[in-house]
């Protein structure tokens, strides 16, 4: 993960909370997150390569789809959900959201903007995009439901989903002027600290 | 590998769940490698249903491997060159611990029927016994598949100062109602067996061995699955020169038959029945009116929950309930689901992943 999306994430943690990572890769996150921020935290993963490294670091990794088993842990109260890169390939991102924000006060979401002019710029030339966030080609990529800035936003608007933060960055994965001022176009990746009304 | 076989007396006797008491009891100890002078490199295994205290490599005493040779030993998965590895006979086996073939001190014959009813927590409580007597105050590691891995589960819930990390392999909170529906069948043959004389048989020099061996039987279906099996023996004929019964036809049968046999040798009847019955009445949350999560706050070790695909007997649902009942009172705990290629028995197998995951856990912090 990229180092001022990892800083924003971490900044957005509450001390001492209760953290989910759905999508926790090697576990990285989650031991920044243990060791800065005194959190108790847990990862979901399905490859195994990636369990092995959170075992490896002794992180509390469950081996699962995300696509399948958000729901099993609504009974787990936890303080924020994470999922980070992620939402655009599951199978139905809105009703993941919701299961989110059942088992947990707050969940962070990053997504790839679609509506980033060099994605805009493909398309008009008639190609699939291809960015630094985007980097598979059509038929490799695991996106399933790529969106702008614009639909997410109006997802959570028709969904009821507060956004208690927003930022945004351009496709060097840093804040700028013109990805915060203008987000649908220049902005390449958006990061959400979403909560239930 | 430094192997050590000893029996340890304990003079102080035990309380047990079911109000008896023993007033001295005996463990059938092995320890593998060295304790380390800080005594903090000691693992316990715990041994599931028919297994004993020889968990791995070879003894004077015993020329089989241990049952659990591909996961102990130098190099392994728990490595023998780095960890003191300790495994003892439950009270209430036959193998060489106080059990149904030791001599009741009252009547100076052996108890047989009579020795009492053991839990999953009397093991725990005398295993306890047996790490004050090792001088080891925090086990690295307290590690079991099955029956096994309850009793590591129950450790680090009895004992949450003494486990730093548990392994807890194939297992599950509690039996579930088809497990001791399974375990009924087995006692039942034994029971029925005209060997058994109401588990008196011991008295009249006879074994119940037709009834062990159908109960093995029956367990070793539970213990594979139905691809397995399918795999394995498929409906492939039994080739004359080599049938062990007259009936038999396919090659599972003659399977079972050699598996059965071999088992109603040398295991005892009365300590079948003692160990099922630990099985079936084993529940962790029993203590708290049947909340898991109540009693699961009490832990402070490390959890790895390790469930197999194929695994019919405790399947990986199972798992995945201690794994939940953990996170919900924020204990540390993974949980992994391997494919098995042995049904419940995958557990006793060094697959790839497997091994890789119990060497990453014990490394970690």
């Amino acid at each position: 993960m990229k180092t001022s999306l990892t800083h924003i994430i971490k900044a957005w943690v509450p001390e001492k909370s209760k953290v989910i990572d759905f999508g926790c890769g090697d576990g990285s996150l989650l031991k920044d997150l243990i060791d800065q921020k005194n959190i108790r935290g847990y990862g979901v993963e399905i490859d195994h390569n990636k369990i092995q490294d959170c075992i490896d670091k002794g992180i509390s990794v469950v081996e699962k789809d995300i696509d399948e088993g958000i729901q099993d842990f609504e009974t787990c109260n936890f303080d924020v959900a994470i999922m980070a890169s992620s939402i655009q390939c599951l199978k139905e991102p809105h009703l993941a959201l919701r299961k989110m924000l059942n088992l947990s006060k707050q969940c962070i979401v990053t997504l790839p903007n679609l509506g980033f002019w060099k994605c805009r710029l493909d398309l008009v030339q008639g190609r699939m995009p291809v960015t630094p966030n985007l980097p598979s080609s059509w038929y490799e990529t695991k996106n399933l439901h790529l969106c702008t800035i614009k639909d997410f936003e109006t997802l959570c608007v028709e969904e009821g989903f507060v956004i208690n933060e927003k930022l945004f960055l351009n496709d060097k994965g840093v804040k700028s002027a013109a990805a915060s001022t203008f987000p649908n176009t220049f902005a390449s990746e958006g990061v959400y600290l979403l909560a239930k009304k | 590998m430094k192997i050590k076989t000893e029996l340890i007396k304990f003079d102080q006797g035990l309380d047990l769940e079911s109000g008896e008491r023993l007033d001295t009891f005996d463990l059938m100890v092995e320890t593998y490698g060295q304790l380390n002078t800080d005594k903090d490199n000691g693992i316990l295994i715990c041994h599931a249903f028919s297994g004993n205290h020889h968990a791995a490599g070879k003894t004077a005493d015993s020329a089989v491997l241990g049952w659990w040779d591909e996961i102990i030993g130098p190099g392994k998965a728990i490595d023998t060159d780095i960890f003191f590895v300790v495994c003892s006979n439950n009270l209430g086996g036959c193998s060489g611990s106080s059990g149904p073939l030791s001599t009741n001190p009252e009547t100076g014959e052996s108890y047989g029927k009579d020795f009492p009813s053991v839990s999953v927590t009397d093991w725990v409580n005398s295993q306890k016994l047996l790490t004050d007597h090792l001088g080891i105050s925090k086990w690295h590691m307290v590690v079991g598949g099955s029956l096994g891995g309850m009793q590591a589960l129950q450790w680090s819930i009895s004992y949450p100062k003494k486990v730093k990390k548990a392994g807890i392999f194939a297992t599950a909170t509690k039996s579930s109602t088809q497990n001791i529906a399974m375990n009924e069948v087995g006692r039942e043959a034994i029971r029925k067996d005209k060997n058994f004389m109401g588990g008196d048989y011991l008295k009249h020099s006879v074994k119940p061995k037709n009834g062990l061996k159908a109960a093995r039987m029956l367990g070793h279906i539970t213990y594979s699955s139905e691809e397995i099996m399918d795999q394995k023996f498929g409906r492939k004929f039994q080739d004359i020169k080599s049938k062990i019964e007259g009936t038999v036809d396919y090659e599972v049968e003659n399977y079972l038959q050699y598996k059965g046999e071999k088992f109603s040798d040398t295991f005892d009847a009365n300590s079948y029945i003692l160990m099922t019955k630990a099985m079936d009445g084993y529940d962790a949350s029993y203590s708290s009116n049947g909340s898991l999560e109540n009693v699961m706050k009490k832990i402070q070790a490390k959890l790895l929950v390790v469930g197999f695909d194929s695994d019919w007997l405790y399947p990986p649902k199972r798992s995945k309930e201690i794994q939940l009942a953990a996170m919900n009172v924020d204990i540390e705990c993974s949980c992994v689901i391997l494919k098995g290629d042995q049904g419940h028995d995958s557990f006793l197998f060094a697959s790839e992943r497997f091994v890789n995951i119990i060497k990453g856990f014990l490394k970690s912090k």
